[in-house]
């Protein structure tokens, strides 16, 4: 890492994020780089537009600054709903008032950018902010647009229109993998490269892989397809009437799937963890992990589970699966919502402690190329491209 | 800036803008460390030995008074603007060499290359900004010395710049990858892919002693090749890198081209590999040889005699018979004209390259096989590439033969327009010694065909194996149209013979029109409008006439016109009237319809006994909705108003109801007020149900394949989406079903509750149960109606070839049968008749076979009529097998990717057990199985009438009765 350290030159990184604070994937993301960058020597801070009510907590105080432009959530523009709210005054009043707020708060931005110099680089770490910086004076600095999720899914929200609108503008800008990258060149983009998530650190010890016990770790919501895993569950449950599956995490679709497992009679095998912030300690105590979502960007679960040395089944549902997972080498995956497919992977690693055993040490030396080492070395890679 | 990472080389041509281009898309590029080096030749210099150019090296303030049109034109002026506007990046480098063609100046140019790269732009080809930092970026990465992506060449006037056709269809950069082996993209070497748009590692040029040949016209091809030869390993990114690139033009760069393919074969890399060879060749031959010939018809006859000695001059090798096997006939046909040297053939052929079904040469037969022209070769390979007989022209009738019109002679008499033309005569008139008689019908153009003025051909003539005409036509006298809108007329040939007449426009090669002149006109509204008739050629090669004005008053008055058309102001009003139309034409938005109709007009109040039809998704008057829909009118009802949906055509719909284009305003007026709702498939799924409508779902067939929530496809999707389709599946009042697989299938998965499914069988298969007792009383004949509107005679069996639907063809394509239905004609074209019916969505495009043989019958609106026509029946996954079970004859499940179907779409059962019928895989078992369809009928039986009984127990012969009853009945209680 040292090497990586001394190969570069300091600089100047100013990482521009939605909150900087909100608890969610991307801003833990926009934390672990900060801490990344400036422990190799970099200037970092991070920039918020606003700052969050649901607060993430971090493992340690930030020793960068961090800067919100906003107290909280700016109102989004007014736009008259009929030809009488033309005349509605109180709303004109707070349309201004939040187009004068916006002033202030793109003149702070150019202020930052101004401060940090020619030649800083800026992270622009999800597509919104890209509202204040195209107003904001970038003379001087370079604009690294990112993406955290697939093309699918962003084609299918408003995300994608603001992407195509702002992207444009930015000197490179990045997906989670080359194949979305692939997606968004054939729309169009030539600015746009791939640059994958970072595995935080490695557990010390591998899963012995002893337990009979299948492991899910994800909020319980329709985007997880828990529901599907139930129904996946149900299918093989009878066959391997020894393993349990340990389904952790919390969501507003508890008691619906809890009803769904009684109904499919489920009670006794499936276990309701409940959330936990000992993911490793989870995945120490199970043999087998399992991924049902139905959409994801680049899942960091998969990873820890990989690192930890657990061989994964999962839904073939985004890129950064693929990516992550190479079919039959280091996990198993099943095409999207066929469960009846991913019934019989499952099958397959139950009944198997041989094929666990290759396909988890396997993956727990693949999954390593995503080490933050490796990462940081293809940020400066970046760098480096931007400078020539 | 301290080191130069890529060069790009930039040679000046004749074209000082193209050179500008170019160097200005080096210059833009994001990747600051480019250079520009631009190679210029001692001659561009020197040629023109005038005082500008002397005045403008010795320097800019002397040259200043120079006029400045004229300097823009020379290019050493351009490139020294060019390098006076950013000198770090672009450098002038000049060939001493005597010949400075573009493969010294380009080797100069790698000679003089800085960076570590190069890049190498053609005339007038640009860069993308980006261009330099993906190449830079993917050869670094994967550690490659060559990276290439995309590049486009202009494609003629307002025509989209496009990538070759080749390279698209096999997606060599639809993703980022390396290339380990050439074997993974051949393209890069079949298609010539590196001719543009790669950089290269300088330091591989040096080490292999890479440079342009420069003894070829088209180096790039050869170069290409060896890099893709030496590079190993190459990175391919899907980016865009050149764009600008110069049109493809067969006749214009033939000796080019065909020289270095004949260098590129001569490669030690192809030489090595006999696949790749012969993949290059055929390539060539349907890239740029079938090209030539289609340009044929723009050429004079120098030129194409010149282009058919060139090809014929190719080493043998090149151009082997065996290379065109797979190509379509006419193509086939062109290249072995080509290769014979035949300029004249191979212009006939060419011009029926364009024109499906046209003849425009003699044809000729031989032991059952058409053959293109009527002197054959003797040498069997060569006459196979002449073999048509799959064109079917034999089969066509001859009214509906576009036949080659072409003009011999069009010149000029006084004011007669004298036309001679010769047209090869149809096989359908070779034997017969009929008098033929012709017509020179001229059609204004604009008219629809409206207005023709028809004047008789003068002589028509038999010669040897063409026929003849001549015509002279005072065009003033004949043409009296009025002048405004009908300026031009395109005269066709009609051809009268006792089977029908033939009518084409005349064909006229372009050199030809000089000959006649002018030919004075008399427009109905006066001489203003025009005053002569100047024929001209087409851009489709055919002989048109264009009104003129070549006196003083219409030449005003043309001026006059276009002014008042074209200036300022009616340049606004008409840009206004189009931003108009643009704006009224959103309401028709189908986002704005369904705001409308969900919002208001389903507050309408319902209309008493009016009830809306649909049957799949509006594309035919049949199935379920229909039978209900007879049975309504059988039965009298009164106060009943019945309206039906189509999606395009309302051909085939009854004519007594009211009649709405689906997703009409009417349409959506329809449903909103309609008290019923019956359809077959589903109503568009974000249209809500009115309050008070009762809504019955017949859905049309059982099923095979997983449906609905049971379909991982589904499960797949958000909650939005998931919660989109089942408010969809709420509206449903009534489902009907066959049998208890149908509810524990289609029921269970559409989420049907119990009391909405209405156990009676489908309506559309009350007439299959009325068949199947008819067949047990009185037989199977007389057959129905429908045989005969068919022309099917009684000897023949029936077999109806039903496939299931494999999702959508992409537009403009059809789609392939899995069955190869001439094979099947030709086995048993004697005993069967082979009704094919591709799925309702679907249309497959069926090849040329004996007429009476294969029948396509997708456009035919009502399945159950087929079904009850034909003695067997061949299908794979369709629910169709379901239904014909009702009748009890002989089914065979033809299933070529059973296991692969069964793997992706998920089946609720095993066809292999289940099935009432011999389940084959293979062609060859097909038509085994159905040589001995008689004699293993019997063995089937039983598993017929277990299947029946499975699928279709509630089949009752009263469905329609039943299921009107239910409507009317009005909705369940919840």
């Amino acid at each position: 890492m040292t090497a990586t350290t001394l190969a570069t030159v300091p600089r100047e990184l100013i990482l521009l994020a939605n909150a900087t604070d909100v608890l969610g994937g991307v801003t833990a993301w926009t934390h672990q780089m900060a801490r990344l960058f400036a422990a190799h020597g970099h200037r970092v801070q991070v920039v918020g537009i606003h700052e969050a009510e649901l607060k993430l907590t971090l493992p340690e105080p930030p020793a960068y600054p961090v800067t919100a432009l906003y107290p909280s959530h700016p109102p989004t523009p007014w736009r008259p709903r009929s030809p009488l709210a033309y005349f509605d005054l109180r709303a004109r009043r707070r349309e201004a008032a939040r187009v004068a707020d916006k002033r202030r708060a793109v003149a702070r931005l150019s202020e930052i950018f101004r401060a940090a110099g020619p030649g800083a680089l800026v992270i622009v770490t999800q597509v919104w902010p890209m509202e204040w910086v195209l107003e904001a004076d970038t003379a001087g600095v370079r604009l690294i647009g990112m993406s955290h999720e697939s093309y699918e899914y962003s084609k299918r929200c408003h995300r994608f229109r603001w992407i195509k609108n702002s992207y444009p503008q930015v000197d490179r800008w990045l997906t989670l993998t080359q194949e979305d990258a692939d997606a968004w060149i054939a729309e169009g983009f030539d600015n746009v490269g791939a640059l994958p998530n970072a595995l935080g650190a490695l557990p010390e010890l591998p899963s012995p892989r002893t337990e009979k016990t299948v492991a899910s770790i994800g909020r319980l919501d329709d985007q997880k397809g828990i529901d599907l895993l139930l129904e996946s569950w149900s299918l093989m449950a009878a066959e391997r009437p020894d393993w349990r599956l340990r389904i952790y995490g919390a969501g507003q679709d508890a008691a619906a799937l809890k009803k769904q497992c009684t109904a499919l009679g489920l009670d006794g095998s499936v276990e309701w963890m409940g959330r936990t912030d000992d993911v490793a300690g989870a995945l120490a105590a199970s043999s087998v992990f399992v991924q049902s979502s139905r959409g994801e960007g680049f899942p960091l679960a998969l990873m820890e589970a990989m690192a930890s040395a657990v061989p994964c089944a999962a839904f073939d549902c985004a890129p950064g699966v693929r990516e992550i997972i190479t079919d039959g080498e280091d996990g198993l995956l099943a095409p999207p919502g066929d469960t009846a497919a991913l019934a019989d992977r499952l099958l397959r690693l139950t009944g198997n402690p041989r094929l666990r055993d290759t396909l988890g040490d396997r993956a727990r030396v693949n999954v390593q190329r995503y080490s933050e080492a490796e990462i940081l070395r293809r940020w400066h890679d970046l760098f480096a491209l931007l400078d020539r | 800036m301290s080191t130069v990472e890529i060069s790009c080389v930039v040679t000046a041509g004749a074209d000082p803008q193209a050179l500008r281009r170019s160097v200005e898309s080096v210059v833009a590029q994001t990747m600051r460390a480019t250079e520009a080096v631009v190679v210029l030749g001692l001659t561009v210099t020197a040629a023109p030995a005038t005082g500008r150019t002397t005045g403008r090296t010795t320097g800019r303030a002397v040259g200043s008074d120079d006029d400045p049109e004229s300097a823009a034109d020379d290019v050493r002026a351009v490139a020294d603007e060019l390098a006076a506007l950013d000198p770090a990046r672009v450098r002038i480098v000049t060939s001493g060499a005597e010949t400075p063609t573009t493969a010294v100046l380009r080797n100069h140019g790698l000679d003089q290359a800085r960076g570590r790269y190069v890049i190498v732009l053609g005339e007038g080809e640009r860069l993308q900004r980006d261009a330099c930092r993906n190449l830079w970026e993917a050869a670094e990465r994967s550690g490659t010395e060559l990276a290439a992506g995309r590049w486009t060449r202009r494609a003629g006037r307002r025509a989209k710049e496009q990538p070759p056709a080749r390279l698209v269809e096999s997606e060599l950069y639809a993703r980022s990858r390396t290339v380990e082996a050439l074997s993974e993209a051949p393209e890069l070497v079949v298609a010539d892919a590196l001719v543009t748009g790669f950089c290269v590692r300088t330091a591989l040029l040096e080490r292999e002693g890479l440079r342009y040949a420069e003894d070829l016209e088209r180096g790039e091809i050869l170069f290409g090749a060896q890099l893709a030869a030496t590079a190993g390993r190459i990175a391919l990114v899907p980016n865009l890198i050149v764009s600008g690139r110069a049109a493809d033009d067969p006749a214009g760069t033939l000796e080019g081209q065909l020289a270095a393919h004949v260098r590129v074969a001569q490669l030690p890399l192809l030489q090595g590999d006999t696949a790749l060879r012969e993949a290059r060749d055929r390539a060539f031959l349907a890239d740029q040889l079938v090209p030539l010939a289609r340009q044929f018809p723009r050429l004079d006859a120098d030129e194409r005699a010149r282009a058919a000695a060139l090809v014929a001059a190719l080493p043998a090798a090149r151009t082997d018979p065996d290379l065109r096997l797979d190509l379509p006939p006419l193509e086939r046909v062109c290249l072995q004209l080509l290769a014979d040297g035949d300029a004249e053939g191979a212009l006939a052929a060419g011009y029926a390259l364009g024109r499906p079904g046209a003849v425009t040469s003699a044809l000729s037969e031989r032991d059952g096989r058409v053959y293109w022209g009527t002197a054959l070769p003797d040498d069997p390979r060569a006459r196979a590439a002449l073999d048509v007989t799959e064109l079917g022209h034999q089969y066509q009738p001859l009214a509906d033969t576009p036949l080659l019109n072409h003009l011999t002679h069009c010149g000029q008499e006084g004011d007669r327009l004298v036309l001679e033309g010769r047209l090869p005569t149809p096989l359908q008139l070779r034997s017969s010694e009929v008098p033929l008689t012709a017509t020179l019908e001229f059609l204004v153009r604009g008219t629809d065909g409206r207005l023709v003025f028809r004047t008789p051909v003068d002589e028509v003539w038999r010669d040897s194996d063409a026929l003849r005409w001549r015509a002279a036509v005072d065009i003033g006298a004949l043409l009296r149209v009025g002048g405004a809108r009908d300026r031009v007329c395109d005269p066709h040939f009609a051809l009268h013979t006792p089977d029908g007449t033939t009518t084409g426009p005349l064909f006229l090669e372009r050199d030809r029109v000089e000959a006649a002149g002018h030919f004075r006109a008399r427009p109905r509204r006066g001489r203003l409008f025009g005053d002569s008739w100047k024929p001209y050629v087409t851009v489709k090669h055919h002989l048109a006439l264009q009104l003129h004005a070549r006196r003083r008053p219409g030449r005003l008055a043309a001026a006059a016109v276009h002014y008042l058309t074209h200036f300022r102001p009616a340049r606004k009003a008409k840009r206004l009237v189009k931003g108009v139309r643009r704006r009224f034409d959103r309401i028709f938005a189908r986002s704005v319809k369904t705001r409308v109709y969900n919002r208001l007009l389903i507050r309408l109040p319902v209309r008493k006994g009016s009830v809306v039809f649909e049957s799949h998704m509006g594309k035919c008057y049949g199935d379920s909705p229909r039978a209900i829909h007879e049975e309504l009118r059988a039965q009298g009802r009164r106060g009943v108003r019945c309206t039906w949906s189509y999606a395009t055509s309302a051909d085939g719909f009854p004519t007594d109801v009211t009649l709405v284009r689906r997703l009409s305003w009417r349409y959506l007026w329809a449903l909103a007020r309609a008290q019923y709702w019956v359809d077959n498939q589903g109503f568009p799924l974000d249209l809500k149900k009115p309050a008070a409508t009762t809504y019955l779902q017949t859905w049309h067939g059982s099923a095979y394949k997983r449906m609905g929530f049971a379909e991982s496809r589904i499960k797949a999707q958000n909650a939005s989406e998931r919660d989109k389709l089942s408010a969809a599946l709420a509206r449903f009042d009534h489902f009907l079903v066959r049998s208890e697989h149908d509810v524990a299938t289609l029921a269970r998965d559409y989420r049907q509750p119990a009391e909405s499914l209405v156990a009676c069988g489908y309506p559309r298969n009350d007439r299959l149960v009325r068949a199947r007792a008819a067949d047990e009383s009185q037989g199977r004949f007389p057959r129905p109606a429908v045989a005969s509107d068919l022309g099917i005679p009684d000897h023949r069996k029936v077999v109806l070839y039903a496939p299931t639907f494999r999702g959508m063809p992409k537009k403009g394509r059809t789609t392939q049968l899995p069955l190869d239905v001439r094979q099947f004609a030709e086995r048993f074209g004697d005993e069967y008749v082979l009704l094919v019916r591709a799925h309702y969505l679907e249309s497959a495009a069926l090849p040329v076979c004996p007429p009476g043989t294969v029948i396509d019958v997708s456009g035919h609106h009502d399945v159950s009529e087929l079904l009850c026509l034909a003695d067997a029946l061949i299908t794979d996954y369709s629910s169709i097998m379901f239904d014909y079970a009702l009748l009890d004859r002989p089914m065979v499940f033809f299933t070529p990717d059973l296991d692969a179907y069964v793997a992706e779409r998920g089946s609720y059962f095993d066809l292999r057990a289940e099935a009432p019928g011999p389940v084959v895989e293979t062609e060859g078992e097909l038509l085994r199985v159905m040589d001995e369809l008689k004699q293993s009928d019997a063995t089937h039986r039983a598993d017929r009438a277990r299947f029946a009984e499975k699928f279709g127990g509630y089949e009752s012969g009263q469905a329609a009765r039943t299921a009107l009853d239910v409507l009317f009945a009005g909705r369940p209680r919840r």
